[in-house]
Order: C-alpha cells, then structure tokens, then sequence
C-alpha cells in the first residue's frame, strides 16, 4: 500500500510532473493559474475514484514491490520515506476516497514489517551501477565498475584512482563555445562525481580531493589558452598527489618508523596502505620486530597483508578478530590506519578498528594511527550509526571458511532475518595515544587545530 | 587405597565416555554433563562397599580419570563433586538425621544457619533412620543394600536438574526482557536460546547476533532465532563495537563459571563484553548451575586457552601462506568479573560477587582437587 501511497503524494502547490500526462492540450506554463488549480481538482478527484475503486487490489501489488524493493536493497531508504510519508498520504486518501478502513490498516501492517529495519534504514546498500546515463567518460564508468566490485578499496587508492581518471577526463575535455573552461568543466564533471557516488559512496579523502580540484578550477586564469590550462590542473593533481599522498606517506613511514624497536611485537588490524608501508619500511632499514595482523568478516584484507609481510621476511602471527583477547597481552604497540579522522581526534576506519583500539586501552598497549592530513574530515561523527557504509551481501570476498558446509555460512534476508555487514566504524579519540602524519606525532585531541595551524583550508 | 581400572564396577562405561571427551566426540558442557550423570549412576548401582569411604574413593577415581581425559571440560568434573556432594549429603541424613555438613571449617556453614537449606530432596526423602551397619564383617553388602535406594534418588536429582535447564532458565525470561529492546548475543548457546524463545512468547524485541567467526555459530543462532518469529540481524565481530551504541542488553552464554565470578566463553565473548562496558550497557550470562567449577588461578587469560583447528582461519587452500604464518584459534576466551552484571542460572539470578558462595553451597570442599 504504502509504495502505491508515496507515488501518488505530489507538491501540494506544483503540477504533478511525474504524471503521465496523456494529450495535454497547452503545456503548464501557457495554463493561468485557475485552470492550473483546475486541472489539478480533476486529477485530484480522478485518482480518488480509482483509490475508492480498487481499494485493497491497487495496495497488495504494492506490497511484493515493498518486500522486493527491501531484499533487493536498492530501496533501502524506502521504508524509512513510507512511513513518514505513509501517515500523511493515509490521511489524504482516508479524507478523500473515503477508503480509509482499507488504507490504514495495510499501512499498520507495513508499519510493522518495516519497523525492524527503521533503525538501520539510512546505512543505505549500494545500489546496483545502472548502465551509464548521459555522458560519462569510459575511464569513469571503468572505475565506478571497479568500485562497485571492490577491486579498489581503501582511501588512498580511491582518492589516486579517481585523480587519475579526472586527468584523463581533463586531457579529454573540450570547452563548448561561449564558455569558460573555468566556468564549465566543474559542471562537465558534477555527473561523473555522481556517478561514482552511486557506485559506492564518496570517501573523505576522494571529497577533499575534489574540492582541491574544484579550488584549482575556479581558480585558473581567464586567458591561458585551452591546452595550457589543463596542462596546468593535470600538474596541480599531480602536485597533490605527490605531496599529499606520496611524500606524506614517505614521512609516516620514518616517523613510525622510529617509534618501532629491535624485538617490539606489532599488532595491525585489516590492511591499512600505509601501516604496510610503514612495517616494509622499517624491516627494510633493519629493525627486528614480529607482526601480529587482525583480520575480520566481511572484507578479510588481512590475508593480503599477511602475504605481503612474510613475503618480505616479517615473521607474522594471523588471527581473526574473536581471538583478540587471548593475544593482547603480549603486544608492544598497536598500529592502524584510517579512513579519515575528525575534529575531535575520532577516527573511522574499518569495521573492528574500534574493537582493537578498545582491547589496546585496556590493556595498556599503546594505539598509534597512521594518517594524512589531507584525511582529515572538519565534520564531527558522534557514532559509528550517523554515516557508514553496508557492503553488499553474498560472499563477495570469499571470506567465508572451506571447511564450513557451504548452506550453513550462505544465509539470505528472510522474514525476520536481515544481514548486515558495516564496512566502517568510529574509534572515540580516548582509545587512540598518538596521530602520526606528515607534519609530526600528534594527540588526537589536537586534530582540529592543524589545519589552521598549516595555514590551509583542508 | 585406589582401586584398579578393572576393578571399578562398571569401568567399561567409564571407559566408553573417557574415549568420547578424549576424542571430544562429546559435544556441549550439557550433554557431558548428562553422560557423566548416566555413568556414575552405572558405576554406584554396580558398587560394592562396605563403608561410606570406600565408595567415596570409587567415585573421585572415576571422576579424575574422567576429568583426565578432557581437562577443558569443566562440566564433567562439576557433575561428579555434585554427586559426591549429594551422597554425602544422603548418607549424613541417614545416619544422623540431620542436614548438617560433614564441613567444620566452612564458612558456608556461618551462612547457612539460620537460612533453610536448600531442599536436594535428601532428608525429606528417606523417612527416618535406616539402620546402617558399617563394616559388617557377615554381610558385607548390607550396608550398600541399605543406601543404595537412597542413593539413587540423589543421582537421579542431578540428573532431573540437568535435564531441566533451559526450562528454569528460561522462567523469569520476561522479566528481563522488555519491549522494543535491541539484544546482542554471540555464538549458540542452546541456553541463550531458550532465554530468548521465552521471552519471544511474551515480547516484541529485536536480536543482533554476531557471527563468532570462524567457528560462524552466530549463523545457527540467527536461523533458529528468525524461525522462531524473533526480529533478528545478523552481523560480523567486526561490527560489535559500532552497533554497541544502539544496544541496549549484551546476553552471552558461558562454557565455565569460575569461582570468582569469572566465566570461560567462546572466543568474542571477551570483546562484546569490554565493548559492553564501554558504553554502560548490561552484560548478562544465562547458564546452568552445572556450570559453576571451584577452580580458581591467577592466570585465567592461560586457562582458557583451548586451540582449535586453523584452517578455519587460514586454510590450506592459501597454500604457501600456511608455512610461513603462525595462525592462532582459541576457542574460549575468559570474561573477568567486573565485566558480567548477573548470571541468570536455573536456580535464580545471582551477581558476579556472590558465586563463591553457590560453590560453597553445591559442592564440598574436599572434592574440589578430585
């Protein structure tokens, strides 16, 4: 009922546009405003009589598109607008189609269906990549396919693959006449941004990029001709690039470097780029430690780092999040990475980053995280609830256990059973000893005054 | 005097159950505890003995060699100090009449005058005195002929408790649970289980139940819980501490109470429960009393450490990973008590502080080194 409710609800004052009108003689705009309102009685009135008419029929399709719309997850903020809009529609179609009986009690009962869900309604599953709309540029449909898949994943590696694409699309990029490049290549790129937000949601890192780039556009001279322009915006990505990510890694990777000494057992969590930079790095200058790596459903990247380190000669315990207790004891230092860090000091990082933070503090084992300022985030998230990500469901990373019978492990969203996989959590700045970025080692409370103090915006 | 393997009656049911907990083909501190109830109840009906002592020394033997043979295995010690606190029990309601404990020194006794004891059936039972002749050098089965009726009631208490768990559990489940609420549990317990069918009967709530990789119990948890009509989500460990602000119960289950309050409990036990106490929310353990072991280190985060197959954390299908990583699967995890709010056993709800004193009163202080 309620799906068939939220299509019928339309601007109380604008035409309804998603009607499909069928032969209207004068288009709105030549319309005056009686015959407007007129227009808008008449239909008003029609759908009415066809609500009276059909009653239940016209609200049990609904319903199966209620229930297909939430197992497929692409609707997922469906439940939460149907019962918000669900309550003043039944109002409406009670006053009107005089149905009410039939409208208000399916309403309850899909109330209570969805009444489960409300609480983690806004995560949002990622909706499935629709075949590109409009003109979008074959590197970005490549890379929102890539995203969407997970063949990319962590911060550092969204942020430099999707710089890479807009330099292609600059280089690529032809200024219409009449228009300024200045002007128009940040609304040439606005659908390609789209695009990638829908494959998976923006990271902080790809949004601080952007909005570098978006400074740099608006920012080139009027009168350098065409090609000299975007020579200048691909150097200035470069630029970025290099500085912030690059150079800024090398710099973590000495500074924690320091902090790791000859028989130090270090413990990581998942796979953060950098903290395998930084380990690499200080087996390579001679530093004899051991590694501990932490791993955990859904995304097991842990394997991969596990591989890269012993790989190296790193000798390397592996163990899954459960077992975190029975080992904390023996550890000397705590290393991870971040998604981002906020204001207050908090970090988001992968799911279970929290977990091991918390076992750090209880243990007194310090927690060092390894971080870039361009990561840094000038909102503050209070919990982990008010901005994360669902990773798909199924056995996307293969991280479920061969010798496990396979009907066990592989459960669907059933009547009173949903999955959920969080991709990210937030560790409160109390859990976390030290920040190290590229500017020094700082406490997490001191986050928010970088930025002023290095003079930048971001 | 030890009696020899051969020589205890029976042996070749104690047997058959060394070789099961050895072979860990038992699974469950339930059913171990039952098939210890069903082989000592086999070996005391077989016994022979002329005094009280002798099948005392029948018992402990059986229950080490049992102990032995599964060390992890709390329940199956636990269910042989309770029998042999109730014979005990039994055999002092026959002789003298009264209920009072063989024990000088225990503290419990301070505790216990003045409170009824608690009723395991033994003095109501046996109407009167049984003249018992100890030692009688003309018949020597008179004295086991006599006790042994009684004793088999005793046993048969321990067994009756043990089959009723999750009932009792499960009486006050609504008390507990309120409507709308948001409980997190992890891994199976049939115990937790039965606590929240309960409180389904009765209530609207909603479980988050984590999987506890990479055994993936939490997988069986959910399918049962959805079946059984209870709104359920199913998430990954990972995910504990983010969703920890939104819950409002921690339930867990228990392998082992400790005497301190501790508990044993699968390996991701340990992680709710600090998360838990992080955000102020209520940690609560449904077990049975057979649960409650006397013993008691300093070094419990070692005493719960029970390795368990790695491949189900690194596979050998990661081939050239396998030989150069060490993998590490323990299966418990040990829960101090300043982490646990109450334990909800089949006797009543008791707090973290006040376990020693259920040891006190369940089990007897010369059984605690078997």
């Amino acid at each position: 009922m309620a799906p068939a409710a939220t299509l019928d609800v339309h601007p109380p004052n604008g035409p309804p546009t998603a009607e499909p009108s069928a032969g209207q003689p004068k288009s709105q705009k030549t319309m005056t405003k009686a015959e407007r309102r007129e227009l808008q009685e008449k239909q008003r009135a029609a759908k009415a009589a066809k609500t009276a008419v059909n009653g239940v029929n016209g609200k049990t399709p609904g319903k199966p598109k209620d229930q297909a719309a939430s197992t497929g997850g692409a609707a997922k903020r469906a439940p939460e607008a149907q019962p918000k809009t669900a309550a003043p529609a039944a109002v409406r179609a009670a006053e009107k189609a005089k149905a009410g009986q039939a409208s208000t009690t399916t309403d309850t009962m899909g109330k209570n269906q969805a009444r489960g869900l409300l609480i983690f309604s806004h995560f949002g599953l990622p909706k499935p990549v629709n075949a590109a709309k409009g003109d979008i540029h074959p590197a970005i449909a490549r890379l929102a396919l890539q995203f969407s898949t997970f063949k990319i994943t962590g911060a550092n590696a969204r942020c430099i693959a999707t710089l890479t694409a807009f330099k292609t699309i600059i280089q690529d990029y032809v200024t219409p006449p009449n228009h300024t490049l200045s002007r128009h290549l940040m609304t040439y790129l606005s659908p390609q941004i789209n695009h990638l937000v829908a494959a998976r949601p923006m990271s902080v890192t790809m949004g601080n990029a952007i909005r570098q780039l978006k400074l740099d556009i608006s920012g080139t001279d009027f009168d350098l001709p065409e090609q000299d322009a975007k020579d200048a915006l691909c150097r200035q990505i470069d630029t970025y690039i290099h500085e912030r990510i690059i150079i800024a890694d090398q710099v973590i990777q000495e500074t924690a470097g320091n902090k790791i000494k000859d028989g130090d057992v270090i413990l990581t969590y998942a796979r953060s780029s950098v903290v395998e930079k930084v380990l690499l790095e200080a087996h390579a200058s001679g530093r004899k430690f051991s590694a501990i790596v932490v791993d955990s459903r859904p995304m097991l990247e842990g394997k991969r780092l596990v591989a890269i380190l012993s790989e190296a000669g790193i000798q390397c315990t592996y163990l899954l999040l459960p077992a975190l207790g029975s080992v904390m004891s023996e550890v000397s230092t705590v290393f991870i990475g971040a998604h981002s860090i906020h204001s207050n000091g908090a970090v988001y990082s992968r799911a279970g980053t929290a977990l091991v933070a918390m076992m750090a503090k209880r243990h007194s084992v310090p927690v060092v995280v390894c971080c870039e300022t361009y990561k840094f985030s000038e909102t503050i998230q209070l919990d982990s609830f008010t901005k994360n990500e669902l990773a798909p469901l199924g056995d996307l990373f293969s991280s479920f256990p061969n010798n496990k019978p396979r009907e066990s492990l592989t459960l669907e969203n059933q009547p009173n059973l949903e999955i959920l996989n969080p991709l990210y959590d937030l560790t409160p700045p109390t859990c976390v000893t030290a920040v190290v970025t590229e500017v020094g080692v700082i406490p997490p409370n001191s986050i928010s005054s970088i930025p002023v103090a290095l003079g930048r915006l971001l | 005097m030890a009696p020899e393997p051969q020589n205890i009656p029976g042996h070749r049911a104690v047997e058959t159950l060394v070789a099961k907990l050895r072979r860990r083909q038992v699974v469950g501190s339930r059913e171990a505890a039952l098939e210890t109830a069903i082989v000592l109840r086999q070996v005391v009906s077989k016994a022979r003995f002329t005094n009280i002592q002798q099948l005392i020394t029948v018992i402990r033997e059986v229950g080490r060699r049992l102990a032995e043979a599964q060390p992890k295995e709390h329940s199956v010690g636990n269910t042989v100090r309770r029998v042999l606190h109730n014979v005990r029990e039994e055999y002092n309601s026959a002789t003298k009449g009264s209920a009072a404990s063989r024990n000088v020194y225990s503290i419990g006794k301070f505790v216990l005058q003045g409170q009824p004891r608690k009723q395991s059936g033994g003095a109501a039972k046996s109407d009167g005195r049984i003249t018992l002749k100890e030692n009688d050098p003309d018949d020597q089965d008179s004295f086991a002929r006599a006790l042994k009726p009684v004793l088999m009631e005793a046993i048969q208490d321990v067994l009756d408790e043990l089959e009723t768990v999750y009932d009792n559990v499960s009486k006050n489940a609504k008390d507990h649970v309120h409507s709308d609420e948001i409980i997190l549990t992890i891994g199976h317990s049939k115990t937790v289980e039965a606590f929240l069918k309960s409180a389904g009967h009765y209530r609207n709530y909603t479980v988050i139940v984590a999987e506890t990789a990479p055994s993936y119990q939490g997988h069986e948890m959910a399918r049962s819980l959805s079946a059984a009509g209870i709104s359920t989500f199913l998430v990954p460990d990972s995910s504990i501490f983010a969703i920890m602000s939104r819950v409002n119960k921690v339930i867990l289950g228990a392998h082992a109470i400790l005497a301190n309050g501790g508990l044993f409990a699968i390996s991701g036990a340990l992680l709710a429960a600090t998360a838990a106490r992080a955000h102020s929310t209520p940690v609560v353990v449904c077990a049975g009393q057979f649960k409650l072991t006397p013993l008691w280190n300093l070094y419990h985060e070692y005493g719960a450490l029970d390795f368990a197959d790695p491949s189900s954390v690194l596979g050998f299908e990661e081939g050239k990973l396998v030989e150069r990583v060490d993998v590490v699967n323990p299966y418990y995890d040990y829960v101090g008590p300043e982490l646990v709010d109450v334990f909800i056993t089949n006797d009543g709800d008791h707090p973290p502080s006040s376990v020693y004193r259920l040891i006190k009163e369940t089990y007897d202080d010369d059984d605690h080194e078997l």
